[in-house]
């Protein structure tokens, strides 16, 4: 108990004397001065024309397919390390990582079997890596990994679904697998069914594109001023961030379900006998 | 574009995402599931063995309740007998006392008759007798009223006029 106690007054001033030489090594070192005004990190953030980055020098991208190849790239190696050291000792009486791995996939798989009934396989399978996507990909602007524009300016990664292509390409999948869904439960008919909701992917596009860029700008304001980056990015990085991960990856994978299985639905003819009394 | 919204970005995003979505479907959705199924397949399978052998259980307990029952009433049925042969054995026995009853009684009754119809004779004869021996003594006494010699003599001797 005594070694304890002693170990956490030895790591609490630890880290204190860290925090304190960090922030004397700021100070000692300054600031190469604003190289753009408020307004234009705020315009920058939202438009992206001007921070871009070249991909493996092919083409000049936004910050936010950096992020999402970054993402995909570290989620892909988790799953197989994931895959090759965890999986394999799975035991019927779970511990605490695989209790973890089968809840998110079963999170995911329940989500598709209670909104559709009637086809799910795929639909889990969708919400599942839609899913982790949006969560870690939101989470993913906590790390401030920094990365070098073709001007030459270091600038933080963003989430990737912060920059509209990334959201417009996930809002506009979702409503592919949507599709599919209606053609796989309705065959062709099951299209008109589908394109009912043509404003489907342009509201799943913008609200999350709205919702991340919304978080990012409020970052970028609290960043942009040094005032403001004391204490106050611990609400407003970590506990929104969080928050909005949470809220955002809940939001697209449920609409997802719901429409999926509303489309894939098995239309029922009503008799024609029927249909005339009702008449 | 307003907004700044590149085709080509798209594409390399739905390319991205479905690279994703195949990787995380081969190292994590499939085995994680698979490995679910399995687990819940384990689960039903002891459930399905445990209700087999509960039902098992039961249809036994049938079994030895319906043998309890046919011992019962197997019980039921040899009580019912012995005290029907138990009864008929009294119902014989008694039968049978009855029967020697009313024999001792009519075997008692005819010796009856015989020593009562015996007495009468011996009776009768000891009367003649003695009416015989009072008519001679009656006949050898002259002098005297043969009747009230009877009468002395049937009283034992004494004149009946002293009384």
């Amino acid at each position: 108990m005594k070694q304890r106690k002693l170990g956490l007054v030895f790591g609490l001033a630890a880290v204190l004397l860290l925090a304190a030489a960090l922030l004397a090594a700021a100070l000692l070192a300054g600031s190469p001065g604003r190289t753009e005004s408020v307004q234009g990190a705020m315009r920058d953030a939202v438009l992206h024309d001007v921070n871009q980055i070249s991909l493996f020098g092919l083409k000049a991208v936004t910050p936010g397919m950096i992020s999402a190849l970054t993402v995909t790239a570290a989620l892909l190696i988790a799953a197989a390390c994931l895959r090759v050291f965890v999986i394999p000792k799975f035991r019927y009486t779970p511990g605490r990582l695989q209790l973890l791995l089968e809840e998110a996939v079963g999170l995911f798989d329940n989500m598709a079997r209670s909104n559709s009934p009637h086809r799910n396989r795929f639909l889990g399978l969708y919400l599942f890596s839609v899913g982790t996507y949006i969560f870690i990909g939101t989470l993913f602007e906590l790390l401030g990994l920094q990365a070098v524009t073709v001007a030459g300016h270091p600038i933080t990664l963003p989430a990737p679904l912060s920059d509209v292509n990334a959201a417009i390409a996930t809002g506009t999948l979702s409503y592919l697998v949507i599709v599919s869904g209606a053609v796989a439960g309705n065959g062709p008919k099951g299209v008109l069914k589908a394109l009912k909701e043509f404003s489907l992917p342009i509201s799943m596009s913008f609200r999350l594109f709205g919702a991340l860029l919304s978080g990012l700008l409020v970052t970028e304001l609290v960043y942009y001023y040094v005032s403001l980056s004391f204490v106050l990015p611990v609400v407003v990085g970590v506990l929104f961030t969080l928050l909005h991960a949470l809220v955002q990856t809940y939001v697209l994978t449920m609409l997802t379900a719901l429409y999926y299985g509303e489309v894939s639905e098995p239309s029922h003819k009503e008799p024609k006998k029927l249909q005339a009394k009702k008449a | 574009m307003p907004l700044n919204i590149d085709f080509q970005q798209i594409l390399l995003h739905w390319m991205n995402l479905a690279i994703l979505t195949g990787g995380l479907y081969v190292l994590l959705y499939k085995p994680v599931k698979q490995f679910m199924d399995k687990r819940e397949a384990h689960y039903q399978e002891l459930e399905r063995q445990a209700a087999g052998k509960l039902a098992q259980a039961e249809q036994l307990k049938a079994e030895r309740q319906a043998q309890l029952d046919q011992a019962g009433e197997e019980i039921r049925q040899a009580r019912a007998k012995a005290q029907q042969s138990a009864q008929q054995a009294a119902q014989e026995q008694l039968d049978q006392a009855q029967a020697q009853a009313q024999h001792i009684v009519a075997k008692a009754q005819a010796e009856a008759e015989q020593s009562r119809e015996r007495i009468r004779r011996e009776s009768q004869r000891e009367l003649r007798e003695l009416a015989a021996q009072a008519a001679k003594r009656l006949a050898a006494r002259p002098g005297t009223d043969p009747f009230d010699q009877f009468l002395d003599l049937a009283e034992g001797g004494k004149s009946h006029e002293s009384r």
